[in-house]
């Protein structure tokens, strides 16, 4: 399944800046997993072990994967992702 | 001309955090016709914080942005009633500062007194705006007096892990300005009972405002079926090492 894959501002550093990217998976643990191979590190972003990070939330279209099943929810071709950080504020400057 | 403002409430609307949002949504509810805001803060300002701390001059530098937010309020709204609570929201004051308030906005810097006062508004039964920015992006999340969807029902705990590098984030000033901004417009709604049950982001890079629906969880520990947050236990808002202030 290809889905695409919105990234929030503060994972854009490992996606080469872009907001958008691609992504392979039947599932929303694989579609991480092959985020991690196209963008190294995104992986231990958004998991720990096999689970979700408690602080960060994905959306399979409107649908919060909580209330699915987690990163084993099932994906289908074309769907859009989101993925929503907890954020709290930053210290320097811009 | 500004539209009509509806009545708006007798108790203040408690701001926590005086720097790049707070300070933005106090003017911006002073400006809305609120009368009364408590506000609490425990900081100084620096020169690093006035990029993004618009309501604030190199003249403020090295006083507190207590004292310094309440010149520049009363300057612009010379009948707003401001008291100052100097110092942090912490366990065992939490709850108190909440109590007593219409609407709390949290406006901090940290994971641990966003936890903090996500329980103690629900504890209190007050509604809170919970905004935050970092790097470019902004999310703003209004919960109800209810308390349902809480912060929690989203982000569950005070993270162990960081999915951001707190010491190089950083976060663009306009930024914070649109968070401030949409977190007084959400207290506004709670004013009016209206709690949209959303949380919104903001993407400063690419200047886009999306709305995402949050449900409630219904093993929430603290609004869920069988809540087991009963009290603000200081231990359960032990921050990791990397937190710091704004």
């Amino acid at each position: 399944m290809a889905v695409t894959v919105r990234i929030p501002t503060p994972l854009r550093p490992l996606t080469g800046g872009m907001d958008e990217v691609s992504a392979s998976g039947a599932t929303v643990l694989e579609i991480i997993e092959d985020l991690d191979k196209r963008h190294p590190g995104v992986r231990d972003r958004l998991l720990d072990g096999g689970k979700v990070r408690r602080f960060v939330d994905i959306f399979v279209g409107p649908e919060d994967i909580r209330f699915l099943d987690g990163a084993a929810t099932v994906v289908t071709d074309g769907a859009e992702l989101t993925i929503l950080p907890a954020i709290a504020g930053g210290r320097a400057g811009h | 001309m500004p539209p009509p403002t509806p009545p708006l409430p007798d108790h203040p609307i408690l701001v926590v955090g005086a720097g790049g949002i707070g300070a933005p949504a106090a003017l911006a509810l002073g400006h809305a016709g609120v009368t009364r805001l408590c506000i609490v803060d425990d900081d100084q300002v620096e020169l690093g914080n006035l990029h993004r701390q618009i309501l604030f001059d190199e003249g403020d530098v090295g006083t507190d942005k207590l004292a310094a937010l309440r010149r520049a309020l009363v300057r612009r709204l010379p009948a707003l009633e401001i008291e100052l609570r100097p110092g942090r929201a912490l366990p065992d004051t939490a709850l108190e500062l909440c109590a007593g308030a219409a609407v709390v906005i949290d406006a901090t810097d940290n994971f641990a007194s966003r936890f903090l006062l996500a329980d103690a508004a629900h504890l209190a039964g007050v509604p809170i705006v919970h905004a935050a920015a970092v790097r470019w992006q902004a999310t703003v999340l209004a919960v109800a007096a209810a308390g349902r969807p809480c912060y929690r029902c989203l982000f569950e705990d005070v993270p162990a892990g960081v999915l951001v590098d707190c010491a190089t984030a950083g976060v663009a000033g306009p930024v914070c300005g649109v968070s401030g901004a949409l977190a007084a417009d959400r207290a506004l709604d709670l004013c009016q009972g209206r709690a949209p049950g959303t949380i919104l982001t903001y993407d400063g890079e690419r200047d886009r405002l999306r709305e995402v629906a949050v449900a409630a969880r219904r093993d929430c520990p603290l609004c869920g079926e069988h809540p087991t947050i009963g009290s603000l236990d200081a231990a359960r808002y032990m921050p990791p090492a990397c937190e710091g202030s704004d």
